[in-house]
């Protein structure tokens, strides 16, 4: 079962995404970091194949632990969750940077699974 | 289920890789010249002209344009003409990816329709504002996006009030907000009551009870509300051609100073009465 690591501030969001997670039957959570920093460390600790993390965090964001993750561990996939994700310049960075999709809030949990599976 | 632009609509339903969307970006890169690479392509202005009015726009809140022709660079008559040949030869993202080999033209009518549809839940209604502000149409799109999200995600039946100016707002059980910068500038404040903030945290946490739940969980439901909302504001004004970043949301105490209107600031107003009787509150303190 691949495990993912899930990154936001957000008590509500982290809640919403690790029971997507855990009710899915072929993932499941390796845990919560609540900033950018945090998810580097909790990276190194818990090796989850997938990292689900938020663009606007207080702290080090998203974007700036995506460019460290991306350099620290060639394996691990980050896809990027914001409610900025329809802005074309926001979502076109997050690609660029090397996240390998982005989720768009509100999500439902078909559209996060259907995302997670194609990795 | 949010306000999307194509290239993410293609990459999330698999339509398309995101290394094609990537190639197709770059090619837009290469082939959209920027305001200022069309004039000099179009010999309105040298090199120098450029580098003169890039130096000028550090101390001058300018658009590059208006800026040329306030210089006497450009006339308006070659900032227009300048504009025209942009937009006409604008490569979008659909034909950049048929260009890439990503997608046939047939595909591309096919997936630009599947999302207008998808999209279509999105298209803004006009609501009236009650007096002259800047930007109205930004703020006309905020109020039906809040509503409609109402609908979309927490899943409540309601009619919206007539949208008033307003001084000094009343306060309320419990006010999230978050401030919008970039282009235009304003505070958006979401007022709840308690029995209304239940109700958010119940469909953003998609439980049935949340009696249990801290209250700082329970606020953070409604933060949350407010971050999706202002996000895909952002998302739909940068299709209207305005740039707007947004800051982490906040609760607003009701001995707070972000409670009262700031000066140089429009306050309006927008009730939002719930079929339950209960009345949630959307508030946009606006920068004249």
């Amino acid at each position: 079962m691949k495990k993912v690591l899930v990154v936001d501030d957000s008590l509500s969001v982290a809640r919403q995404l690790e029971k997507i997670i855990s009710e899915s039957g072929d993932f499941t959570c390796a845990g919560h970091a609540k900033n950018g920093a945090e998810a580097i460390k909790m990276n190194h600790t818990e090796d989850p194949d997938i990292i689900c993390m938020d663009m606007n965090m207080p702290g080090m964001d998203g974007l700036t632990a995506l460019r460290s993750l991306v350099v620290l561990d060639k394996d691990v996939k980050v896809v990027m969750v914001t409610s900025l994700g329809g802005v074309g310049d926001k979502f076109t960075e997050a690609l660029k940077l090397g996240a390998k999709n982005v989720i768009s809030k509100p999500f439902d949990s078909d559209t996060v699974l259907q995302i997670l599976r194609q990795l | 289920m949010a306000v999307k632009f194509f290239g993410q609509y293609l990459v999330e339903n698999n339509l398309v890789s995101r290394d094609a969307l990537l190639q197709a970006i770059e090619l837009q890169d290469q082939k959209n010249l920027k305001l200022g690479e069309m004039a000099l392509s179009l010999g309105y202005l040298s090199q120098a002209d450029i580098e003169r009015a890039h130096n000028a726009q550090m101390s001058k809140d300018m658009k590059l344009g208006d800026l040329l022709v306030e210089m006497g660079i450009m006339t308006s008559e070659q900032l227009n003409d300048v504009i025209t040949h942009q937009k006409n030869t604008h490569l979008y993202i659909g034909e950049a990816l048929v260009q890439v080999g990503a997608l046939t033209p047939d595909q591309l009518q096919q997936h630009l329709a599947a999302f207008k549809l998808d999209q279509a839940l999105y298209v803004t209604d006009k609501i009236e504002l009650p007096a002259a502000i800047a930007n109205s149409t930004i703020w006309e799109m905020t109020a039906d996006l809040t509503y409609k999200m109402i609908t979309r995600v927490l899943d409540l039946q309601f009619r919206p009030g007539k949208c008033e100016l307003i001084s000094a707002p009343r306060t309320a059980f419990m006010m999230a907000a978050m401030d919008f910068s970039g282009d235009v500038e304003a505070r958006y404040v979401i007022s709840v009551s308690e029995n209304l903030q239940k109700q958010v945290a119940k469909a953003i946490l998609r439980e049935e009870t949340v009696d249990n739940e801290p209250v700082e969980v329970l606020e953070d439901t409604v933060m949350e509300f407010v971050n999706v909302v202002c996000g895909n504001v952002a998302a739909k004004a940068s299709q209207m051609g305005k740039a707007m970043e947004i800051n982490p949301p906040l609760t607003i105490k009701q001995s707070d100073p972000g409670l009262a209107v700031p000066p140089g600031y429009t306050g309006l107003l927008f009730p939002i009465h719930i079929d339950d009787g209960d009345t949630m509150e959307l508030k946009l303190f606006i920068k004249n």
